[in-house]
């Protein structure tokens, strides 16, 4: 670059000096000094005054500088007249050169016009010349062309006269795409000739092609064939315009055809899961419905890839196809699992669909079958869940109501046993094959199954809550405390048995202790593998929940079945109580029937008590416990009543009220609505106690005469001994009895009671002849 | 039980079934009381609470020829109220007038007005029209149903219109209608019969069976409440008799009344045969509680009860609110134990 710049440097600054020194007076002198001297000494300036100057140099210099000056400057002027007369010389010396050039351009000049005319003559004879043997060869030339062509419509011709010996050696040799080729290649003549020159021809060939068709056809459908071999055929008779969609949909129709086959009927089902061993020993002979199904299922997913590849346009009719199999093999499981299945025949089927599934996801990968089927699956499974809980409540309910109660009861006195001991199997087995079940499906190992586990253990958690719910309310309904709201007034509560009320509640202690922490303990094991998101949407196991609605359950129950049993009491009572008039009773001849009937009430209670629930701790010591209690309460209201006493304006002398009431106190209150346990003796002290007191409510609503007084008296007395027989807690017995005869006393106009004698007979002359009557009885049943 | 000592207590000699709220007395708390003896002198008890409301004191005791079953004081006079009342073998109503000045003596002798001998069954109750200012009655037997006009000036009382009610259903007893004058409840054998006193006809019915006490709710139009010996307490919407709207437990043995509150429409008193008064809390507007879920309305369910008094020593049938200071209630039991407790611990917050 540099040495570039250099010469151009150069070049330019030759080129400037050039033409400075030819216009300017003394350039390098301008160049030189300009800077040097000021305005007034630089002679070369344009304003450069001689005079000023003139005077400066005489004012500054002496004399010997201005003579130098003088004769430096004289020097200068000498030069510059010599430089300036070389240059006119020089100019001079250019203008005489150009001179002579152009006065020898002109000379040469001359004579060429000439020589150029001379040049067109030759070459306008050379044209001349070429258009001579050009018009002498044309003939030759085209008639040559012409020859050619004829040549070759000859040969079309001729293809076209061979194309049907052409095509059946195709035929024969089963060369069906060069067949086609030909003749679509002959087509466009044939169809313009064909009516008039080649009308054999045409014929000929238009019958190969059918046979060609017809072979491609019965190809294309043949299963046996390759899947190429019948791709090809269906691209060769695409080409040979042969209606392709009447194809498709026939093969479509085949394939939806073979659907049917396809289906796993809900009753053959069971088939298709039956033993896998035997299909595997015996294979030979006896194909397996199962092996059947799988094939068929390979051979529909193999037609489907077929179809595919042979008609590539129309993959969403295959889509279509494949959904709707997978769609309907769910379907049809839906329905399968609407009877009760095994969980082992849910998985076969199950695993088989799976299969299928997969089989022609391998096919149709954009099918998108697998996310498809696992909604299905989903669904279905859940159902599953969902059904299996309902079965084992249906069978709960079902073992319940089995045994007709009210018929063999007077027959065998075990029914309530035999009731509850089997719905308690019921109960504990049921769950346990609930969770046999649930672990095979989490077991499961088909790729579904996988993604699901977590889901199951949601759905199996939350299915127990809500089976345990359910089965309460069950419950609950079945005893007739709530009443459904499905069957409004189905059955009265009065049509259900007592008995059935009590094993529901046995039942329900049963499950609060037994069943549910086992539960607990199988699902912590099993299925603890709980998705978060089943617990964010609800409650899922909550055993202790469930504990305590059972716990409420039991006792709610257990006192419903208490309620019923007094119920029945009380309505005797009442009528025994309505019906007389107390006032004008009659003198008491016998102890009265009611008696009798409470009695054998009592007896019943006993017997079912005796068969559901389990014997108490023998507790006779309990009266003396809560004495000591009682005692003082009451003589702590007793001071706080006569306080009162005083203190209201009453002077009266005490009235006989007031000595019944001391006397109660002395005899010490007893507790008579205490709690009622889950053992045989608290239920029945309880519905004695409550029966008891319903007596006393009821004799202090009559008003009594002397004898009406005797008669209650007497029908007490009675009853005292085989009420203590019964009950555990004699004490309060006593009290009740006791205030029956009191609160009679208190509504009698004239008590005078049986004398202690007149009494024992009448009990006695009862009991012979109820032991009379019990004979009897025995006796009749034995005898019939 | 810690319930009992908030009580006043007032002690009457003789056994006693009934009390009433002295409704017309605007100055005092008081209640009418009555005793059942059979042998003794039966007396008639007003009993006042004292202006600190810390003591039952006895304004006037007046001897009573006969055990009373029943006893309603009027919604108009504060001297004015009805007995019913038992010889032993046949039944008597009357209405009765405390002399002036009462109080005075000990045993003054009450005055009759007028004698309801209408019936000749067992006499069940005497209900006195409750809008306040009229002068009509019901009575009521175990068949009949009898209206009365009374005109306490002239001593008299006119039976306006009668109706049996048939042999099969007995009555025994019923509330008036404080929405509705001209509609009277009754309870029977097997069910509640609504009266119509215009027409004296029968035009409703809840079937239930064995009802021994019916009270309407006072504030809220519609609901009823009735006392079963057997499942307790009950209420009712009056225009859907099929089903109860609300179920309580009730007593452990009978439930032998119900008394709905006259301020506070949530409340209501039982009293049973078990010696307890229960004061219970029932919404009752829990009409669409089934379109609840099962779960919400689990845990919604809250005890009811909201405390039991259980500080007697027999039977409890008497009970009374209070209409002047509906937080105090009366209870009498079957050993003629008066006992005012105040339910202010429990009143809902407003």
């Amino acid at each position: 670059m540099a040495a570039e710049a250099a010469p151009m440097d150069e070049k330019a600054k030759r080129m400037r000096d050039l033409l400075s020194s030819f216009y300017a007076p003394d350039p390098s002198i301008t160049t030189s000094n300009s800077s040097i001297n000021a305005s007034f000494d630089n002679i070369n300036s344009t304003s450069f005054d001689a005079d000023q100057y003139m005077d400066l140099m005489i004012k500054k210099s002496n004399l010997e500088v201005l003579l130098q000056r003088h004769v430096q400057m004289a020097a200068e002027i000498k030069n510059l007249d010599t430089d300036l007369q070389m240059l006119v010389y020089e100019n001079y010396n250019k203008f005489i050169s150009a001179t002579d050039t152009i006065k020898r351009m002109k000379s040469n000049i001359f004579g060429m016009e000439g020589n150029m005319d001379q040049l067109l003559q030759k070459i306008m004879s050379v044209q001349s010349r070429s258009d001579g043997v050009n018009t002498s060869l044309f003939e030759k030339r085209e008639h040559i062309e012409k020859l050619h062509r004829t040549r070759n419509l000859l040969r079309k011709v001729q293809f076209i006269y061979d194309l049907p010996a052409r095509l059946q050696k195709c035929i024969k040799s089963e060369a069906y795409g060069d067949a086609v080729r030909f003749y679509t290649g002959a087509m466009p003549i044939l169809k313009v000739y064909g009516d008039t020159s080649f009308q054999d021809c045409r014929r000929a060939s238009e019958e190969a092609i059918e046979i060609i068709i017809k072979n491609l056809q019965t190809k294309l459908f043949s299963d046996s064939e390759s899947i190429q071999a019948r791709a090809e055929a269906a691209v060769l008779l695409k080409q040979l315009d042969v209606p392709v969609d009447s194809l498709k949909a026939k093969l479509l129709e085949k394939l939806e055809q073979s659907l049917d086959g396809l289906q796993i009927k809900p009753e053959e089902a069971s088939k298709l899961v039956e033993h896998d061993d035997s299909s595997n020993d015996t294979e030979s002979n006896d194909q397996h419905p199962a092996k059947i199904h799988e094939d068929a299922v390979r051979g529909f997913s193999e037609a489907m890839r077929a179809y595919r590849e042979i008609f590539p346009d129309s993959e969403e009719r295959l889509f279509k196809l494949a959904r709707a199999l997978t769609a309907m093999h769910f379907e049809n499981m839906e329905l399968y699992i609407r009877k009760r299945v095994s969980a082992a025949d849910f998985l076969g089927i199950f695993r088989i669909i799976w299969e299928d599934v997969v089989l022609m996801d391998e096919v149709l990968p954009e099918a998108a079958l697998s996310d498809l089927s696992a909604e299905a699956a989903q669904v279905t499974l859940k159902q599953f869940v969902a059904r299996t809980f309902s079965h084992l409540q249906q069978d709960i309910s079902d073992t319940l109501l089995k045994f007709d109660i009210n018929q063999k009861e007077a027959v065998e006195g075990e029914v309530l046993k035999v009731i509850l001991e089997a719905s308690q199997k019921a109960v504990l087995q049921g769950t346990t094959n609930i969770f046999q079940d649930f672990r095979q499906l989490l077991d499961e190992n088909a790729g579904i199954f996988i993604k699901m586990r977590d889901l199951i253990s949601g759905w199996i958690q939350k299915g127990f809550q809500d089976f345990f719910r359910s089965l309460e309310a069950q419950f609950l309904v079945l005893s007739g405390k709530t009443s459904s709201s499905n069957d409004i007034e189905g059955k009265s509560s009065d049509k259900i048995h007592a008995g059935l009320i009590l094993v529901l509640a046995q039942l329900s202690v049963f499950i609060e202790q037994k069943v549910i922490p086992r539960v607990t303990e199988e699902i912590a094991a099993s299925f603890s593998g709980g998705n978060s998101q089943a617990f964010e949407n609800g409650p899922a196991f909550i055993p202790g929940e469930l504990c305590r609605v059972f716990h409420a359950a039991s006792e709610k129950l257990l006192q419903h079945y208490i309620d019923t049993r007094t119920q029945k009491v009380s309505v005797l009572l009442r009528k025994r109580f309505k019906t007389p008039n107390w006032v004008k009773h009659k003198e008491p001849r016998e102890v009265h029937m009611y008696v009798d009937m409470f009695l054998h009430e009592l007896e019943e209670v006993g017997k079912e008590v005796k068969q559901v629930l389990p014997q108490g701790t023998f507790r006779k010591h309990k009266r003396t416990d809560s004495n000591g209690s009682n005692t003082t309460t009451s003589s702590r209201s007793n001071t706080l009543h006569s306080d009162k006493m005083t203190r209201s304006n009453s002077q009266r002398a005490r009235s006989q009220l007031f000595e019944t009431h001391l006397a109660k106190l002395f005899k010490q209150k007893v507790e008579i609505f205490t709690k009622v346990e889950f053992t045989q003796e608290s239920v029945v002290t309880t519905t004695v106690k409550l029966c008891l007191k319903s007596l006393q409510e009821y004799v202090r609503l009559q008003t009594f005469n002397r004898s009406g007084f005797q008669q209650i008296q007497l029908d007490i007395q009675f009853l005292k001994a085989p009420l203590k027989e019964t009950v555990e807690d004699e004490a309060a017995i006593d009290f009740l009895l006791d205030e029956v005869i009191v609160a009679a006393s208190e509504r009698c106009l004239d008590v005078i009671p049986l004398e202690p004698p007149i009494l024992d007979k009448l009990i006695q002359a009862k009991l012979a002849k109820s032991k009379e009557h019990n004979n009897n009885n025995n006796n009749n049943t034995v005898s019939s | 039980m810690q319930g009992g000592s908030s009580g006043i207590g007032y002690g009457l000699k003789y056994q006693a079934r009934c009390i009433s709220d002295v409704k017309a007395d605007r100055d005092h708390t008081s209640f009418l009381t009555g005793t059942l003896s059979l042998k003794e002198e039966n007396e008639v008890h007003l009993l006042r609470l004292s202006s600190g409301g810390s003591e039952l004191l006895c304004e006037g005791l007046f001897s009573h020829p006969n055990e009373i079953w029943d006893l309603a004081s009027s919604p108009f006079d504060q001297r004015i109220f009805s007995t019913v009342f038992s010889t032993g073998d046949s039944y008597g109503a009357a209405i009765w007038q405390i002399p002036e000045p009462y109080g005075q003596s000990n045993s003054s002798t009450l005055e009759c007005v007028a004698s309801l001998d209408a019936h000749v069954g067992k006499i069940n109750c005497v209900l006195w029209c409750p809008s306040g200012n009229s002068d009509k009655l019901i009575s009521m037997d175990e068949q009949n149903l009898v209206f009365w006009s009374l005109d306490s000036s002239k001593k008299n009382a006119e039976v306006l219109s009668k109706e049996s009610a048939g042999m099969r259903h007995s009555l025994s007893g019923g509330a008036w209608n404080p929405h509705d004058v001209n509609s009277v409840a009754a309870t029977s054998e097997s069910s509640i019969q609504f009266w119509d006193l215009r027409t004296m006809k029968k035009n409703n019915s809840i079937e239930r069976a064995h009802v021994r006490n019916v009270d309407y709710n006072l504030k809220r139009e519609h609901i009823l409440v009735s006392a079963d010996d057997e499942s307790g307490i009950h209420l009712w919407d009056l225009r859907k008799t099929k089903f109860p709207v609300q179920e309580l437990p009730g007593h452990t043995h009978w439930t032998w009344a119900v008394r709905c509150n006259p301020e506070y429409e949530e409340l209501i008193l039982s009293v049973g045969t078990d010696s307890a008064v229960n004061l219970w809390f029932a919404s009752a507007s829990s009409e669409h509680k089934t379109s609840e879920s099962p779960v919400e309305a689990s845990r919604q369910r809250v005890n009811p009860l909201l405390n039991s008094y259980t500080d007697y020593e027999d039977s409890v049938y008497g009970l009374a609110w209070s209409s002047r200071e509906p937080w105090i209630f009366a209870s009498l039991s079957y050993d003629g134990r008066v006992v005012i407790e105040s339910v202010k611990p429990f009143l809902p917050r407003r």
